[in-house]
């Protein structure tokens, strides 16, 4: 049974496809939808939420059609029964946080006394008590924060769509916030949908990610799955740090396959084997860089070693970054921590590369076939 | 038909059909007068008689051998007035701004005073100072000084320009005065850097940055003058210079003749509209130098060492001649037994209430007061209500044709108020809303409907949209919307323009003046007549009333609302 059911919707503002075919299911837990801005993931949400209308397409909650454009109909986003947490929290500035939380409540016709008990469990809930008696002007953006999740889920909804809720706060408070957020949705137990342009944000939160771009959705899958098997290059690049290179596919088997890289020499790397391909197609190789082992020295291992030559440089505190010369391609590497071994004036600065076959991802791209 | 039935039925489950409804009867209050003008102008028959078409009206206006002179009068007119006017409020808002002018703090609303005075009450104040033979400075120079010709004559068209004029004070500070002090000190800064002094710096760079906003506040004081109605009427036609307005006007109240009428009026809305247009590029114009950023500068008094007691007087003699004295005239006009020179110079010795006591006793006064109260109340609350309904539809549904909303409700701007009653007058006449109190509010209702609609949109478009789908998603119909969340959260600029509309509807002549009928009067229109007649000392003693009510008014907006009063 899915909680929310997606059907080929698609909208185009002017000359832009927001959204193109979009179709998923989704059961319960928590699943982010993750893109670039623009990817039209906030209006993929927002038509969830009822606040747009899709060209086409049908969307179901907890089984039941909310929006099917084939069937003309519509239910509006206030019969919806679902929460919404917005980017800008959204806090009706005239209202103090009790009558913020109250409100759909009263819309209910709730008795007064329920209203109370309900809207103080739900202050609780996020940590807020003793201040409903505040207006949001008088909080801090993390309270804020809270106090929109609380008016959302004092409602007891369906899903609870999240546009980007973090991205108004500070790094640091971010960070905190995002594992609270995982803490407090999974504790009310109300599945939710959360939209971010932000893939550590992503990962943290939810138990499946949907990765869009251009309106269409690329990839639909576990966090997991998805950095270790991006199904194709855009992933890739958006999961992450990693260098982009192309490679031929030299041998392929059940486990296993080979391919060689020009940019770097010609040398072979083995990584996991691709959904399908065969050897001599031409392929796409990503490289989790922050995975990259270096050394001044040769390593004791023969397979997945290459040779370069730092460049730069640049120190950031925690974390450094390597510019690397490997045959034609300069990559960037970050270590933890600078490598005291190696300097650059030594030895022409040649440095040794050793890549695990788990940072290796081979995508081989499904052409569309030729006209 | 079945995509259009399906099209209702989205609006209706998004909940937008009621408040598309009430702006479509708004819109339709509003341009129905106006469409009306427009036809009425190429027929021929007089009122309730049937009618066919004809330009006779056109050929009778063009052939008027009146016509040049007309379109010189009211161009030098509208552009006289409104260079005083713009150019005496700009240099008050520099001085109060940027200058070490001393008194500043009591300077600083000064210009803002004059609104409060109906428009009237000026023309009445300096008809009495400037008149030709019995004024009060024609004869002190007669007989103090012996000078024997009129130096001054209220019927010329160089007092009109003074007299609107002034009156386009208060508006060109307005605008500004927010350049003058939210100006990014950089700007001069990096002039000074460069080598230029102070006062080089003032001509170079601090006023060039301004010609945008006096572009804009010139442009409306010049449509302000075209539309305008008491100066020209009161002080223009009794020397038979002829403006557009008073035209129309004589051509109802002399002729009655309102094929003529709507022929002048589409000149003066033609002349209207390509001032608008230029006012929308003056605008345009002036984002374009965007040198207020909202971020909130400091600006940097400027020490003008001596000159700053030139400033003084020129704040303190426009202090005089735009507030004092024709205050100070009115009320003493007011309160002697009748006006003439020698029984005015007998004041404090010869103090009498009679006028009062005639006024209030009369009885076309006394309705007309009450009914300028009680309607303009009515109005003003109506207006700005249905100003914000149609920005929430227009901003805040997706109702397609937003636009053409926008587009009918800022269309009266066009129509000077004399010719939408006009209009109004025509569509309604042989129906039972004619010479009724009904048609007086729809006139008043159409003619302020801009200024609420201008008021909403812009606060609106303020407000976060998902302030509102927050509601929306949290359960709440459009009329939860309205009521909980977007009205109370425009309850400051709401109040504004309330007043606002309350205090310009109240004094109103230019709509009220065709729309009045024995037993529907309106108290500025009674006002008016009494002048017409030579009644001057009962015109100033009910004028006096008004002045205080509307200062009442406007003292429990500030003191007990807190209200913040802008144009």
């Amino acid at each position: 049974m899915a909680i929310l059911k997606v059907e080929g919707l698609g909208k185009t503002y002017k000359d832009l496809r927001a959204l193109d075919d979009v179709s998923f299911e989704f059961e319960k837990g928590i699943l982010s939808i993750l893109g670039p801005s623009g990817c039209g993931k906030t209006t993929l949400l927002r038509c969830v939420a009822g606040l747009e209308v899709p060209e086409e397409g049908s969307i179901y909650i907890d089984e039941k059609v909310q929006t099917g454009i084939s069937q003309g109909i519509f239910v509006p986003p206030y019969s919806r029964e679902i929460g919404f947490v917005f980017q800008n929290y959204a806090l009706w500035p005239h209202m103090t946080v009790y009558s913020n939380v109250a409100f759909g409540l009263k819309l209910r016709k709730l008795q007064e006394g329920e209203v109370k008990k309900k809207v103080l469990s739900a202050l609780d809930l996020v940590g807020l008590q003793r201040l409903e008696g505040r207006y949001p002007s008088q909080l801090s953006g993390g309270q804020q924060q809270r106090v929109a999740l609380a008016r959302s889920v004092v409602m007891e909804p369906r899903l609870i769509l999240l546009d980007e809720p973090l991205s108004n706060l500070d790094a640091k408070l971010r960070e905190e916030m995002r594992v609270e957020l995982k803490k407090l949705i999974r504790k009310v137990g109300i599945s939710a949908v959360y939209v971010t342009h932000d893939q550590e944000e992503a990962f943290v939160i939810s138990d499946t990610v949907i990765v869009m771009d251009r309106g269409r959705i690329l990839q639909y899958a576990t966090p997991d799955e998805i950095y270790n098997q991006p199904a194709n290059q855009f992933v890739a690049s958006f999961i992450g740090r990693s260098a982009l290179v192309d490679g031929k596919l030299v041998t392929v088997d059940a486990e296993n396959c080979l391919v060689a890289i020009p940019e770097f020499d010609n040398a072979s790397l083995v990584g996991a084997a691709p959904k399908g391909g065969a050897a001599g197609d031409p392929c796409k190789v990503v490289l989790r860089t922050a995975e990259i082992k270096l050394s001044s020295k040769r390593f004791e291992q023969k397979d997945n070693v290459l040779e370069g030559h730092m460049l730069s440089r640049d120190y950031r505190g925690g974390l450094t970054d390597h510019r690397i010369q490997v045959g034609s391609k300069e990559i960037v590497v970050t270590s933890h921590k600078l490598c005291p071994m190696i300097s650059i004036d030594e030895d022409g600065g040649k440095i040794f590369l050793h890549i695990d076959r788990s940072a290796i991802s081979v995508i081989v791209e499904r052409r569309p076939p030729a006209p | 038909m079945s995509g259009n039935w399906k099209f209702i039925k989205l609006a209706y489950r998004q909940g937008v059909l009621i408040p598309l409804f009430s702006s479509s009867v708004a819109g339709l209050l509003i341009i129905t007068p106006i469409l009306v003008v427009l036809f009425r102008s190429f027929t021929t028959a007089r009122l309730g008689v049937s009618v066919g078409v004809s330009i006779e009206n056109y050929l009778r206006v063009f052939t008027d051998p009146q016509i040049l002179p007309m379109i010189s009068n009211s161009i030098v007119y509208a552009a006289g007035s409104a260079i005083l006017g713009t150019g005496l409020g700009a240099m008050l808002a520099w001085i109060v701004a940027r200058t070490n002018t001393p008194g500043k703090a009591l300077v600083e609303l000064m210009p803002l005073y004059p609104i409060l005075m109906p428009p009237i009450m000026k023309n009445i104040a300096w008809i009495l100072l400037l008149a030709p033979r019995a004024g009060i400075l024609n004869s002190f120079l007669r007989e103090s000084l012996g000078i024997q010709e009129q130096v001054f004559n209220a019927f010329s068209l160089s007092a009109m320009i003074w007299v609107f004029g002034l009156a386009c004070v208060p508006l060109g500070y307005l605008f500004l005065l927010p350049v003058f002090l939210s100006f990014d000190p950089s700007l001069e800064e990096s002039a000074y850097i460069a080598g230029s002094k102070p006062m080089h710096t003032m001509l170079r760079i601090t006023f060039p940055l301004a010609i945008p906003a006096f572009l804009s506040a010139f442009v409306l004081n010049f449509l302000r003058g075209l539309r305008s109605f008491e100066t020209p009427v009161l002080q223009g036609s009794p020397a038979g210079i002829d403006v557009f307005v008073s035209k129309v006007y004589d051509s109802m109240s002399v002729e009655y003749n309102p094929g003529l009428a709507t022929a002048y009026s589409s000149i003066l809305v033609f002349m209207s509209i390509v001032t608008l247009l230029f006012y929308v590029r003056a605008t345009r114009f002036s984002e374009r130098y965007a040198t207020i950023t909202g971020k909130g500068y400091r600006v940097k008094v400027i020490d003008i060492g001596k000159w700053k007691y030139v400033t003084f007087l020129a704040v303190f003699a426009y202090f005089l001649v735009g507030i004092a004295i024709p205050f100070l005239v009115l009320i003493v006009v007011s309160l002697i037994p009748y006006y003439d020179y020698e029984t005015f110079t007998k004041f404090p010795a010869n103090i009498d209430i009679s006028n009062y006591y005639r006024v209030m006793h009369h009885p076309s006064f006394v309705s007309g007061l009450y009914n300028s109260l009680t309607l303009s109340l009515t109005i003003a609350v109506v207006t700005v209500l249905a100003g914000i309904v149609m920005a929430f539809t227009i901003y805040r549904t997706k109702v397609y044709g937003g636009k053409v909303f926008e587009f009918i409700g800022t269309m009266p701007l066009a129509f000077p108020p004399l010719v939408l009653s006009l209009g109004l007058i025509i569509v309604i006449i042989g129906t039972p809303l004619y010479n009724t109190l009904w048609a007086l509010g729809v006139g008043l209702f159409v003619a302020y409907f801009p200024y609420a609609l201008r008021n909403a949109s812009g606060s609106i478009v303020n407000i976060h949209k998902e302030l509102d789908e927050a509601a929306w998603v949290h359960g709440a119909r459009w009329r939860h919307v309205f009521f909980k969340v977007t009205l109370p959260l425009l309850k400051p600029s709401v109040a504004g323009a309330l007043f606002y509309i309350f205090i310009e509807a109240i004094r109103n002549i230019d709509v009220a003046v065709l729309l009045v009928a024995p037993g529907n009067e309106y108290g500025p229109v009674t006002l008016f007549e009494y002048f017409r007649v030579g009644q001057w000392a009962e015109a100033a003693a009910g004028g006096v009333i008004y002045l205080i009510i509307l200062i009442s008014a406007v003292s429990v907006a500030k003191l007990v609302f807190h209200i913040k009063f802008s144009l």
